[in-house]
């Protein structure tokens, strides 16, 4: 017992002494500038990320990934520079953040449990988590019938995520902004500011019945014949990009002492115990 | 004890150890910092170390700590076998293996991440954490004693309690006799071998002895209806049964926030309400006295409050503004970090070391333990 409580020990003081804190690099916003351009997508290359946390009172914020083939949706969110959160019991199978929307601290209101908290514990409720659609450019949105690490999302396409909050399980809300690239709009209807007030935009809601509902992912690589000159300049929707990064966020509510206190605090209980049992076996032995 | 220092060395109520171990799992299931979770088990090690008997069943601490370890590594194993590249810090990259379209969403190894490995080390930390928890009520509370202060309503299930109870301690106490027996024939056999001549004498032993204690319950009027009719047998039954299902469920959807909120505070009420009306109606015909209760003291209190201070700082810092800090994002390698009143609020489960009395000397209590009917009686 003795022998191996002092080795746990020394296991422990080792490990604090390796792990010493550094603090994280910390930047201020959330979104990845490394990674994806901002706004739509100008050509059929690239693969538009819509994530709309409107049901938060958060941001509607439309990226592009400019390198969309065959890659996964997961990898599209990331590539397009979004910083999300899987749960901690099953990783980024189920993700419960996205650009630190719903944040650990924000009350949710949800039908019978006023004041839920996203933990990021366990799988988020029904009644408040992302919900994952797709779209062809100028189609409609499509609730995905894949997760999002295995669906392949198509060049030019769009990925949709919309936090959907209270809504009848089985029917989330789609994502508020008309998934068309304002370049490719023929109308010209589309584009420019308008999407961004995407909260009174019902073009989402009223999302497809049946009309495209047998086509799931893989979604086919569309051969694309849409024009792909830049007509109009970008109309990205944003307004919310300058989420708290989140580690940035964790680092700056915490103090730094405090794991070195910790880490202290163990290797001290560590050696008393230690220094009991042994204190023990000697008076057991005399 | 060399020197006699007060307090008097006395063992503590069964039932304050359990009150304290379980507010540290409470405060444990709340976090997966792996500061706080690390602090919590060394918490919990010291006190088992320091206020530990040398009666059998403080010796199957080990044990729990190696089934925490177990749990961990298993956690890390399964993020690095299911696809383990979540996040950017590639660590390694193993051969992948394909796998059909059929199922797709699983990926067997491939690259391996150091977020991913982080995340399950954090998950598998905390229930670990968990674990060494209830492995320091069984190493500290005596099961015997604990049973002996049940509610004399819950005769009728005691004894089938008791043996569900005691069964693990027993089993370490069994495994260490075992060991000592096939070491003093000179067997030092190692491996697979040794294992299954180790595996069945344990288990026999360990299921011997908790039918023993059973019966020698029995002989004392546990379980038993004595001349009750079978009506009010059956409702007792039924209603002490349901109450503490309702109650299990009620602490259960208390403590995990996805159960629907119906299933918390009023499943908890009518489990309490069941279980107590069950309890009055079987206690009021069980008339039996006892020889040396175990009391409830200042001490006790203390080493209760002690368990329930850590869990209501930890649940009031997951409901407060840095709440972020008690669930780390694991989005990149970086370290985790930590505020100030998660853990001092963990350290004040290291006071029952020194507010608690000593445990008392091995000869006295040896004797009077050894014989588990005596130990109830």
């Amino acid at each position: 017992m003795n022998v191996r409580l002092r080795r746990l020990c020394g296991a422990l003081a080792v490990a604090a002494l390796v792990f010493l804190p550094v603090p994280a690099a910390a930047s201020v916003s959330s979104i990845d500038d490394d990674q994806g351009t901002p706004g739509y997508c100008t050509d059929g290359s690239g693969v538009t990320v819509v994530v709309d946390a409107s049901a938060l009172d958060g941001p509607v914020i439309v990226r592009c990934a400019p390198d969309g083939d065959a890659g996964s949706g997961l990898e599209a969110l990331k590539d397009a520079g979004f910083q999300i959160e899987g749960t901690q019991r099953f990783g980024e199978g189920f993700i419960c953040r996205i650009e630190n929307q719903p944040s650990a601290t924000q009350r949710l209101e949800l039908d019978g449990d006023d004041g839920y908290r996203e933990s990021c514990l366990d799988t988020p409720p029904t009644a408040a988590s992302w919900s994952y659609w797709h779209a062809d450019n100028g189609g409609s949105w499509e609730y995905s019938q894949y997760g999002a690490s295995t669906a392949t999302v198509p060049p030019g396409g769009f990925e949709g995520w919309a936090f959907s909050l209270n809504q009848p399980p089985g029917s989330p809300a789609a994502p508020g902004v008309a998934p068309v690239r304002p370049s490719t709009d023929p109308s010209g209807s589309r584009g420019g500011g308008t999407d961004s007030d995407s909260s009174d935009d019902d073009s989402g809601s009223d999302n497809p019945g049946g009309d495209r509902a047998k086509k799931l992912p893989p979604p086919r690589p569309r051969a694309t014949a849409m024009p792909t000159s830049p007509t109009t300049p970008d109309a990205p929707v944003t307004g919310g990009e300058d989420q708290r990064d989140l580690d940035a966020a964790s680092v700056s509510d915490s103090n730094p002492a405090a794991p070195i206190a910790a880490g202290a605090a163990v290797i001290v209980l560590g050696v008393l115990g230690a220094v009991a049992a042994r204190r023990r076996r000697v008076q057991r032995s005399a | 004890m060399a020197r006699q220092a007060y307090p008097l060395p006395r063992d503590l109520h069964p039932a304050a150890w359990w009150a304290w171990a379980l507010g540290l799992a409470v405060a444990a299931s709340r976090t997966t910092n792996p500061w706080l979770l690390l602090t919590i088990v060394a918490v919990a090690g010291y006190v088992v170390v320091a206020r530990r008997s040398d009666a059998p069943w403080a010796l199957s601490f080990r044990l729990y700590l190696w089934l925490g370890a177990l749990i961990v590594i298993t956690r890390v194993v399964f993020r690095i076998v299911f696809g383990g590249a979540e996040g950017s810090t590639v660590l390694f990259t193993l051969p992948e293996i394909p796998l059909p379209e059929v199922a797709a969403g699983i990926r067997l190894l491939g690259a391996v991440s150091a977020e991913s490995v982080l995340a399950g080390l954090y998950d598998g930390l905390r229930l670990a954490t968990m674990v060494v928890c209830l492995g320091a009520a069984n190493a500290l509370a005596n099961p015997k004693r604990l049973l002996r202060s049940m509610p004399s309503a819950l005769y009728e299930v005691g004894a089938a309690v008791v043996v569900a109870l005691s069964f693990f301690p027993q089993l370490s106490e069994s495994l260490v006799r075992v060991r000592r027996a096939r070491r003093l024939r000179g067997d030092v056999g190692k491996g697979v071998r040794a294992l299954r001549s180790l595996v069945i004498p344990v288990l026999e032993d360990a299921l011997d002895r908790s039918l023993q204690l059973a019966a020698s319950m029995d002989s004392r009027g546990y379980g038993r209806a004595g001349g009750l009719d079978r009506r009010t047998r059956a409702t007792t039954g039924t209603l002490l049964v349901a109450g503490l299902v309702g109650m299990c469920v009620g602490v259960y959807a208390t403590l995990d926030t996805l159960t629907p909120r119906y299933l918390a505070a009023p499943m908890l009420v009518v489990g309490l309400v069941l279980a107590g009306t069950g309890f009055v109606i079987a206690g009021r015909r069980v008339q039996r006295t006892r020889y040396r209760p175990d009391h409830w003291r200042a001490a006790e209190v203390a080493v209760a409050a002690c368990g329930l201070a850590v869990a209501s700082v930890l649940v009031a810092v997951g409901e407060g503004a840095s709440a972020a800090t008690l669930v780390p994002a694991v989005v990149s390698a970086t370290w985790p970090p930590l505020t100030w009143a998660p853990l001092l609020g963990v350290l004040i489960g290291t006071l029952p070391a020194w507010v608690s009395p000593p445990p008392r000397p091995t000869h006295v209590s040896a004797d009077a333990d050894r014989m588990p009917a005596g130990a109830i009686a």
